[in-house]
């Protein structure tokens, strides 16, 4: 992209073009910094707003969580587009601690989003915020349900989407603003010390259990993939705003598989403790009370949200994403398994 | 329709005195809190008063005309709607739906008026000081307790649709459910002159007083049974709603319960179940007969809509209802009973067939109107099924015509066979076998098989096949939906149908004596019918006509219930004429007959026909030595075998002695039929049988022989790397046409040429004159099949998908109903299968779609080689990751899920046809992490 090229003030346009701005939230994580990377690669002018030091090459950063009003305010003024991905993920803690960052984070960034006039955001959100334990079988994206989601990340990320959703029609005296929600679901790879370097460590430690016959069939997708699909997000907002949209390689495999691929990947051997579904939702139970008793800095092993996501399906139909983002993936899941493989052995980690 | 507890329960309620049920006006239908109940639009219910017999009465009545005139449509037509006992008019709620939908859709609709009978739904409750109770000839008039009885329901009717001003100068049709179907079609005899046609779901026209009250029934008529389970509880109501297959949604049962929740609601049930002809002296029966008699003599167009599954009215109310009404056009839901308004289509088919009847005038006329589709010319002169077997006893009188290795090599020659034939046929007219009577045969194949169909074919019987390939249950299901007049069987065959009641009067294929004969209750013997009239020729009796009905054969079922299959002499004649041609057959020509339709056929295609010793409903039990010697008996030229049957020769052969091998080196040609086969199979084949060609012809029931391919041009083929198994290129005499997919996997309605879409995945329709001549009892499926209007010619959809190439050959990909609708677009199982069946590791492949309808994802399930271990990754029917990977590679779509089966679930008849649908829900249940057994 030529620096001194006309870029259209992207409020004028269908598309957000580089040359844009764009505020990345929650940067320090794979998904977020590899984001506000590839956008700053493509020619957009990047801000990232998260506590720690992000490493993104060539992006303005400011520091600050989303309870410091004075530096989301500073990060959100003057752009044109808000990717708001910052989150407390995880399976265990106190709930509060989910509150403040994934419902009181969101009015935050929507707040100082209305106070300085910026009129788009795509807001990260998850498939968890709209289903219960039930197993999902190639199915869209229903509205979120609070009420219903399991566990306090799905609840509270479900209160952030309905939030956006609800200042997506409010906004701006009611003029409302162009609001894109998009779930990624199980997003893997080099670098995700979230779900793969997990799995590959507890494999290696002899940890990691299959449950049941391990056959649910269950949707991921490729880092590499979910960048380019939220870089088409930012793009395509104008046109899409307003969609919620399940993001996943469209390849959905037996958990597993995917598992074993997984450990494969980072050289530990194949898992081979297995344990019934229901024992490890029991088992997952009375582990989450124990573990929210001490003090770790590490997840626990097995909770109940743990053994529901492992031991029934979750695959969405990926037509309206696909149509809507104009993007399909590039990476299969074998493919990104062989990458996978080869950045561990290059680099001794995931 | 009650159980004996509830006798208990009656003589206690009748120990309480019998309070009078108090009168109450029609009112409008509402559920609880006023709720409109599912699927019933309040805008249809009216309620309407009018002068009947005895005065003033009011009636709920569904009638959608006045939407249908506030909308500005066009009524095409009324029909007259009554339901029976203990329902009301919500019963036609569908219909109604289904017939405003229409107008909607195309500006014309039919008006449906539906009343509620009086003291039923929501109509007037009646007066009545006693309990009911049949009442006989002779009874006084007070004896009916104010109960209506069946001639004043007539009336009612007459009254109500004269208050409705039903507009006459259009069509009137009348359409009725159990006692409502009488009423109805009584009410119709009676307006002949202006009733256009009459439809009826199940019904009785008639019960002969000699005949007891279905049982179902009978306890109900228990004096004392009858008021306690019909008006005192909610007995007969709760008995009636059950019999809907796969049970009511909770709020339509509560809708059909609503208007009779009160004892005092409940008079007219009791009043119905009285009203029951059980006796001769009933006093209903007069008005009966009449009705019945008059239903007779009236040739208008008709339309019976059956549910076999109905306790009460059984096979024999349906069989005399067509014996009133022989103009019929009959379609059974196999799966549907009594109350089959909620569990099938009836809606959807009659407005189709009123569609067929009454066509509108503002719908777009057919290029050819379907009684003017013809099919194509047949590929060679068409001869009555028996003229070859005499010419053969005449040109070959001393070579064999049958030989019968499961009765040790027993053969007869040309002209045994012919005197044997012409034997049987004289005795079965002397018995009274009849031009058009059907006979099902229970005869495992061999030459007493061979005799016994050739001889109902001269005499004009129609021979009905239900092989034992259909299982117990399919053959009980065959044989009752095929109405035969004579069963013909052995002993097994004849115990069973003796046991599970099929019709038809009894014939043994040997004499028995004593008490076998007598507990099988057999009228004759095949062996005695003919001992009896050796010698003699049935002269007498004429050679049937060219559209006579010859056969009905069964379908395997493999996606739903068998249906029957019908062929006319001049369509057999014709397959015989295409056979003889595409088998180069010539006098020396000898056929092993190791796929069942085709043993029959020899006679009439001139060749030596051999059984071999294997059993019918396991032909992967034809081994290679049985095949040997068969060859040897036989001096065979052609081996015909089903897939499985070739498998298991291929794994038998390491058995066979030199002198074996040069048995099987006669064999000129290997037909393979019944399913697709692995081109690696046919090597193996090749091997076996080094001096023949090996064909895999392409068929079905309905149309035995379509297209057809040799070995070396399915490898030629294969390499093209298209999807799907090819089968070649249409026989002579066979048009072939497409329907192509959408993205949900429908055909399209409007046929192309196969050469204006190659390539383009469809629904293959085939044109011939040896098709079938229509589906039996069937009439919406028969319509279906050949609904479409293309270039002049009678079409026949296959329910196959596959594609055409740019070298006109044909591909199959699977049957319809398995298509897997894929983001990427629909593709049909054999696209993953063919490939997947390719790896060493695999005897057989079933690809299924898991996932909602144009989202599914694609799940492979193999078969494993026996003593291939380690496919599996642990205690679990998911594929180890390294074997599904290999899968994974030879698949040229994407797979979500490999899954490990030990045995396939496969149809009995060819022991090859997979059954995927079954499979499709045990994958979607594992793939769910739910609990699933092995299918």
């Amino acid at each position: 992209m030529n620096g001194t090229e006309t870029v259209p003030h992207p409020d004028d346009s269908d598309e957000v073009l580089p040359g844009a701005r764009v505020l990345v939230t929650g940067a320090s994580g794979l998904l977020g910094r590899s984001v506000a990377q590839r956008l700053v690669d493509l020619g957009y002018e990047v801000t990232t707003l998260q506590r720690s030091a992000s490493g993104v090459e060539g992006a303005r950063e400011v520091r600050g969580s989303l309870n410091d009003a004075d530096a989301v305010a500073e990060a959100v003024s003057g752009q044109d587009v808000v990717v708001h991905m910052a989150a407390k993920v995880s399976v265990s803690g106190p709930r509060e601690d989910y509150v403040r960052v994934n419902i009181d984070g969101t009015r935050a960034i929507f707040d100082a989003a209305e106070a300085a006039g910026v009129r788009r955001v795509l807001h990260v959100s998850s498939p968890s915020t709209a289903h219960s334990g039930s197993s999902l079988v190639g199915v869209g994206a229903g509205p979120a349900d609070p009420e219903n989601a399991e566990g306090n990340y799905a609840q509270t990320k479900a209160a952030a989407e309905l939030l956006a959703e609800e200042r997506g029609r409010t906004a701006f005296g009611g003029a409302g603003m162009d609001v894109l929600i998009i779930r990624p679901h199980l997003v893997w790879g080099p670098g995700d010390t979230q779900l793969t370097a997990r799995i590959v460590d507890r494999s290696r430690s002899g940890r990691m259990p299959i449950l049941g016959t391990g056959a649910p069939l269950v949707d991921t997708i490729y880092i590499d993939n979910a960048v380019d699909a939220f870089v088409a997000g930012v793009r395509r907002l104008p046109q899409i705003a307003g969609r919620r949209l399940v993001l996943t390689n469209g390849e959905p495999r037996p958990i597993g598989e995917l598992i074993s691929g997984f450990a494969e990947a980072g050289g530990a051997p194949r898992p081979r403790l297995r344990i019934p579904p229901a024992v490890a939702k029991v088992l997952g139970l009375v582990v989450e009370k124990l573990w929210a008793l001490g003090e770790h800095d590490d997840e626990p092993p097995m909770t109940k949200f743990l053994a529901e996501q492992l031991s029934t399906a979750h695959w969405f139909d990926q037509r309206e994403t696909r149509e809507a983002l104009d993007w399909e993936p590039e990476i299969s899941i074998d493919e990104g398994m062989a990458l996978l493989a080869a950045h561990v052995r290059a680099t001794g980690s995931v | 329709m009650t159980s004996p507890r509830l006798a208990d329960r009656a003589q206690s309620l009748l120990r309480r005195r019998t309070r009078p049920l108090e009168p109450e006006p029609a009112r409008l239908p509402a559920g609880e809190a006023g709720r409109a109940f599912p699927g019933l639009d309040p805008q249809w219910s009216r309620l309407v008063t009018t002068e009947v017999a005895d005065g003033p009465r009011s009636f709920h009545v569904l009638d959608n005309g006045p939407i249908l005139t506030a909308r500005g449509h066009t009524v095409r037509g009324t029909i007259v709607a009554v339901h029976g006992n203990p329902t009301w008019s919500y019963l036609w709620r569908r219909v109604i739906g289904a017939a405003t939908e229409q107008a909607a859709r195309t500006g014309a609709g039919w008006r449906v008026v539906a009343p509620d009978q009086l003291d039923m739904g929501y109509s007037e409750r009646l007066a009545h000081d006693a309990p009911p109770r049949p009442v006989r000839h002779g009874d006084g008039a007070e004896a009916t307790g104010g109960y209506r009885r069946f001639a004043q329901r007539v009336e009612d009717l007459d009254a109500v649709v004269e208050a409705l001003d039903v507009d006459r100068g259009s069509p009137l049709i009348t359409l009725g459910h159990d006692w409502g179907g009488l009423v109805s079609l009584a009410w119709a005899v009676r307006h002949a002159d202006s009733v256009d046609a009459v439809t009826t779901l199940n019904t009785a026209a008639h019960h002969r007083s000699e005949d007891p009250v279905p049982a179902a029934l009978r306890a109900a008529l228990v004096p004392g049974v009858l008021e306690a389970s019909t008006v005192e509880t909610t007995g007969f109501l709760d008995v009636t709603l059950s019999l809907v297959e796969g049970g009511l949604d909770p709020e339509v049962r509560a809708a059909y319960r609503a208007p009779y929740l009160t004892r005092s609601r409940r008079g007219g049930i009791g009043g119905f179940v009285a009203d029951v002809p059980a006796s001769a002296d009933h006093a209903s029966r007069p008005a009966l007969d009449e009705l019945a008699a008059g239903l007779a003599e009236w040739d208008v167009p008709s339309l019976i809509m059956w549910g076999p599954k109905d306790p009460v009215f059984r096979e024999r109310y349906l069989s005399d209802l067509q014996d009133r009404l022989p103009q019929a056009d009959l379609h059974r839901f196999e799966t549907s009973g009594h109350m089959l308004a909620e569990d099938s289509d009836v809606a959807g088919v009659l407005l189709t067939w009123l569609d067929e009847r009454f066509p509108g005038s503002d719908g777009p006329a057919p290029a050819t109107e379907p009684a003017e589709r013809r099919s194509p010319e047949p590929a060679g002169e068409v001869l009555g099924m028996h003229d070859q077997l005499e010419r053969m006893s005449v040109e070959n009188p001393d070579d064999p015509a049958v030989v019968d290795m499961t009765a040790d090599g027993a053969s007869l020659t040309w002209s045994q066979l012919a005197e044997e034939v012409d034997a049987l046929a004289s005795g079965l007219a002397d018995l009274g076998v009849s031009p058009g009577d059907r006979v099902s045969l229970l005869v495992p194949p061999g030459n007493d098989l061979t005799v016994i169909l050739y001889a109902c074919l001269r005499v004009g019987a129609v021979a009905v096949v239900a092989d034992a390939g259909l299982g117990l249950r399919g053959m009980t299901r065959a044989a009752r939906s095929a109405r035969p007049d004579w069963v013909i069987g052995a002993a097994p065959g004849l115990g069973v149908a003796r046991t599970m009641r099929w019709p038809g009067s009894r014939i043994s294929v040997r004499t028995m004596e004593g008490p076998a004969g007598r507990l099988l209750d057999t009228v004759a013997s095949v062996e005695s019918l003919r001992d009896d009239h050796r010698g003699r020729r049935p002269d007498w009796v004429p050679t049937p006509r060219p559209r006579d009905q010859a056969a009905v054969l069964f379908t395997s079922g493999s996606t739903g219930p068998a249906k029957g299959v019908v062929y006319t002499h001049e369509r057999l004649g014709a397959l015989v004429a295409l056979l003889r041609r595409q088998l180069s057959v010539e006098p020396g020509s000898s056929l092993i007959a190791g796929f069942a339709p085709f043993a029959l056929l020899g006679p009439a295609i001139g060749a030596t026909s051999v059984t071999p010793d294997m059993s019918v409903t396991r032909p992967a039990t034809l081994s290679a030595a049985a095949v040997a010697d068969a060859a040897r008996a036989g001096r065979a030229t052609m081996l015909f075998g089903s897939p499985a049957a070739l498998r298991n020769i291929a794994a038998t052969a390491d058995e066979l002695d030199p002198a074996e091998e040069e048995h099987l080196r006669g064999v000129r040609l290997v037909l393979s039929a019944g399913a697709p086969v692995h081109p690696d199979l046919l090597d193996t084949v090749h091997g076996i049988f080094p001096d023949a060609e090996i064909h895999t012809p392409y068929g079905m029931t309905e149309g035995l022989l379509q297209a057809d391919i040799e070995r070396a041009e399915v490898h030629e083929a294969m390499a093209t790397g298209q999807p799907g198994v090819c089968v070649g290129r249409p026989v002579a005499g066979v048009r072939f046409a497409l329907a192509p997919l959408d993205a949900q996997g429908v055909p399209t309605e409007r046929l192309v040429d196969p050469e204006e879409a190659p390539g383009t995945l469809s629904e293959l329709v085939v044109s011939a004159a040896h098709l079938k001549a229509g589906y039996d009892r069937l009439w919406s499926t028969d319509r279906d099949s050949r609904r479409d209007d293309h270039r002049d010619l009678l079409w026949h959809r296959t329910n196959d998908v596959g594609h055409v190439d740019d070298q006109g050959r044909i591909w199959i990909q699977g049957r319809l109903q398995h298509v897997i609708t894929t983001p990427q677009g629909p593709i049909g199982p054999g696209v993953v299968e063919t490939p997947v069946d390719g790896l060493a590791e695999v005897v057989r492949s079933a690809a299924v779609g898991v996932g909602p309808g144009g989202a599914q994802a694609v799940v492979v399930v193999v078969e494993p080689e026996s003593g291939v271990g380690g496919l599996r990754a642990g205690r679990t029917p998911v594929a180890d990751p390294e074997f599904a990977a290999r899968v994974r590679g030879a698949s040229p779509v994407p797979v979500a899920a490999v899954l490990i089966l030990d045995e396939l679930p496969t149809d009995i008849r060819h022991n090859s046809k997979i059954e995927r649908s079954r499979l499709a829900v045990w994958a979607d249940a594992v793939l769910a992490g739910r609990r699933a057994r092995t299918p």
